[in-house]
């Protein structure tokens, strides 16, 4: 099945094209095309995964030269897909996941307007996330890379008609954009020093060692830049929990499980490149997103923007794991992650959907009685994410935490520690404010459709068994990634493993008391009132927006200004209209001479022989 | 008795002026064109002039073609003269300054 890889990415290409043509004519029936094209897409990924499987450790490489796409000079581009290891785990958690929330979309946006174009997009985004991985150059890479973005962009503002999703919408395109910019720095700069955009030729270790550590560092970190911008890490995180006015089913696939995640996918495919300074820089800036973005959720009531933030803190979990070498660790986190993320996203949809699109948890309360189903669901993936064993995000966060402690990171591991703490605090936080206590409001909630939670279950069993990928020594996901990732180098240092896992442990389970202890009574409103403004420095994310807002928004305003009206109309501007007006003023000179009287064109033209002539007889 | 060129290249000099500043003062279209033949005339004088001078055909071919194209030219001219007539009731040229923006 790897010779029909090509089909994996054209299946939900089709559907977008379907969908976007005759959408109106299909109606309701646009709502099956969609998931069965990525449902298509999942079965082909998988059964290519088998003949990968099929080869020895070394051969799993295969790369599929479509067609070439354009020669220019040096540069020669195909439209080629690779599918190895890497690229292999992302197709299957992206149309696996994307299916199933494919799937829940059908009873999330039932009934909507724009049902067909939904469905378009949705698919067209899985397009452009499936090149993004099975790209076998930057080029290609960056098409996905850009296509994702759009799609993204198109979906946050789905209900283009609310002005805050619009705005969140532009905001999203803009802020991925300023990472976008060192990315393409960063792509000039490869083809540059490596004269290739081929991943063959860029990644294969011995073109790298020839440059100089300066050199490499300028691009990783350029490469790290647009990373940063795409999977919204400090400091361009502040468009993730905007990012939340799109439909649920958006948040869950988009921002949370495969697009976001991009940036470290980046990473791990491109760290050949990344030279111990760099690689410093990765775990620095995943360390500090992880702790900043769980204390914001922390003070989150909206049930999106909590979750947002946790992906933020998730995220910064990946890098920091990639920061420290330890690439199959950080794809294992981020494959658990799409699950447990994906799935707590459906389940808040799922409870948005029961109350009629209210998001403030504060207005929630005891719909543990109402919604048994998404209730037993979002504790899953709650209890997934707090990191209780032997769910799937034990094993993710624990090898990360425990290699921090190993290799002599003391002050890393405390605050990661300090991040995982918080992460099963807010994620109890949330499931005590929304689905224990009293109800808070008399609205009547009502359990969802069938569609919508059978996938949510099978989400569930994912987060719960994705552990056996990781469960022996060397784990099963980490063994399958070596070809590509290498292994993290070994240490001898630091506290027990047992110890390790039980401090994990004892952490999480902390945090879930302190939770209960606050938010299952009225304890949380006592809080809030003696110290109302820690809530809101929470909720505001450390007043991050405010401060861009302050300083570089005007600022960007200000050059924009001048820009537009210096430059553009002073400027440019007044060269064209300058052209203008200098024509128009030489042909008010000119055409004085034609005065329309014959007999003076006459007399001009006599005057002209007799000076040709007079010309004439001088020179012979 | 042959008449020595001088004769004929001053007759034809003098028809040309005569043609030349009628074509100047005069405002009369169809006046201007009799004066433009005149001019056409005193150069095909001189071109037989010196063709008999040296004993050469070409100057009197060339007097003949022009003779055509000055038929032509008065067909073409004075059909623009009389639609002009038809249009304006006036043919003074001074008063036909259309082309002029």
């Amino acid at each position: 099945m790897l010779k029909y890889i090509w089909l994996v990415p054209a299946l939900p290409l089709a559907g977008a094209a379907v969908n976007l043509v005759f959408g109106k004519r299909l109606g309701k029936r646009s709502g099956i095309i969609g998931p069965v094209m990525v449902g298509g897409s999942f079965v082909i990924s998988f059964l290519a995964l088998f003949d990968l499987l099929g080869r020895p450790a070394e051969e799993r490489v295969y790369v599929a030269h479509l067609w070439d796409w354009f020669h220019a000079g040096a540069l020669d581009v195909g439209a080629d897909l690779r599918a190895d290891a890497l690229s292999m785990t992302m197709i299957l958690v992206v149309t696996g996941v994307g299916f199933l929330i494919h799937v829940y979309s059908i009873g999330y946006m039932h009934g909507d307007r724009l049902y067909p174009r939904f469905f378009a997009y949705l698919n067209l985004f899985v397009f452009f996330m499936l090149t993004l991985v099975l790209a076998q150059n930057f080029v290609v890479l960056f098409i996905g890379w850009e296509g994702v973005g759009l799609c993204s962009y198109l979906l946050i503002g789905f209900w283009f008609e609310k002005p805050a999703a619009a705005n969140a919408s532009k905001k999203a395109f803009i802020t991925t954009r300023v990472g976008d910019t060192f990315f393409i720095v960063g792509l000039a700069m490869i083809f540059v020093y490596f004269g290739s955009f081929d991943f063959d030729k860029v990644l294969n270790g011995h073109a790298a060692s020839a440059l100089s550590v300066g050199t490499l560092t300028a691009i990783s970190l350029l490469l790290f830049g647009g990373a940063i911008g795409k999977s919204a890490q400090i400091p361009l995180h502040v468009w993730l929990p905007d990012a939340m006015e799109g439909p649920t089913p958006v948040s869950a696939l988009i921002h949370a499980a495969t697009m976001v995640t991009a940036g470290v996918y980046l990473v791990v495919r491109t760290h050949v490149l990344f030279t111990p300074t760099s690689l410093a820089v990765v775990m620095f800036i995943g360390l500090a997103t992880a702790l900043y973005a769980a204390t914001g959720a922390v003070g989150q009531d909206d049930i999106k923007r909590l979750l947002a933030y946790s992906t933020l803190s998730q995220l910064g979990y990946m890098f920091f794991a990639a920061g420290m070498g330890a690439y199959g660790v950080a794809m294992f986190m981020l494959v658990a992650h799409a699950f447990y993320k994906a799935l707590m996203f459906l389940a808040a949809g799922s409870v948005m959907h029961g109350m009629e699109g209210e998001t403030d948890m504060t207005k929630m309360g005891g719909l543990k009685k109402y919604m048994p189903v998404t209730a037993t669901l979002f504790m899953i993936g709650a209890i997934t994410i707090a990191g209780i064993p032997p769910l799937s995000g034990f094993f993710a966060k624990d090898p990360i935490l425990s290699l921090a402690n190993r290799s002599g990171r003391g002050l890393a591991w405390l605050l990661a520690d300090a991040a995982a703490f918080l992460t099963a605090f807010y994620t109890a936080r949330l499931v005590f404010l929304t689905f224990f206590g009293e109800p808070r409001t008399e609205r009547p909630a009502h359990e969802s459709p069938k569609v919508m939670t059978v996938p949510m279950g099978l989400l569930a069993a994912g987060a719960a068994v994705a552990g056996v990928l990781a469960i022996t020594p060397e784990g099963v996901l980490a063994k399958f990634l070596e070809p590509v990732t290498g292994l993290p180098g070994e240490f001898v240092g630091g506290l027990p493993e047992w110890a390790l896992m039980a401090i994990s442990v004892l952490l999480a389970l902390g945090a879930i008391w302190l939770a209960w202890y606050v938010y299952a009574s009225t304890r949380w409103r006592a809080l809030r009132g003696r110290y109302p403004y820690v809530h809101d420095l929470l909720e505001n994310g450390w007043y991050w927006d405010a401060a861009y807002a302050n300083t570089i928004v005007p600022a960007g305003k200000w050059v924009a200004g001048i820009a537009a009206f210096g430059f553009d109309t002073g400027f440019i501007d007044g060269i064209v209209n300058g052209l203008g007006s200098l024509t128009k003023g030489l042909a008010a000179i000119g055409r004085r001479l034609q005065t329309g009287m014959v007999r003076t064109y006459a007399a001009v033209f006599l005057f002209g022989v007799f000076v040709v002539l007079l010309v004439l007889a001088v020179r012979s | 008795m042959k008449v020595p060129i001088a004769y004929f290249l001053t007759l034809s000099a003098v028809l040309f002026s005569i043609g030349t500043v009628g074509v100047l003062v005069r405002r009369n279209a169809l006046v201007m064109f009799m004066s433009i033949e005149l001019q056409l005339n005193a150069v095909n004088l001189s071109l037989v002039a010196f063709s008999r001078q040296l004993g050469n055909l070409n100057g009197q071919v060339l007097a003949f073609f022009s003779m055509v194209v000055a038929a032509a030219e008065v067909v073409v001219g004075l059909a623009i003269i009389v639609s002009i007539f038809r249009k304006r009731t006036t043919i003074n040229v001074d008063d036909e300054d259309l082309l002029k923006w």
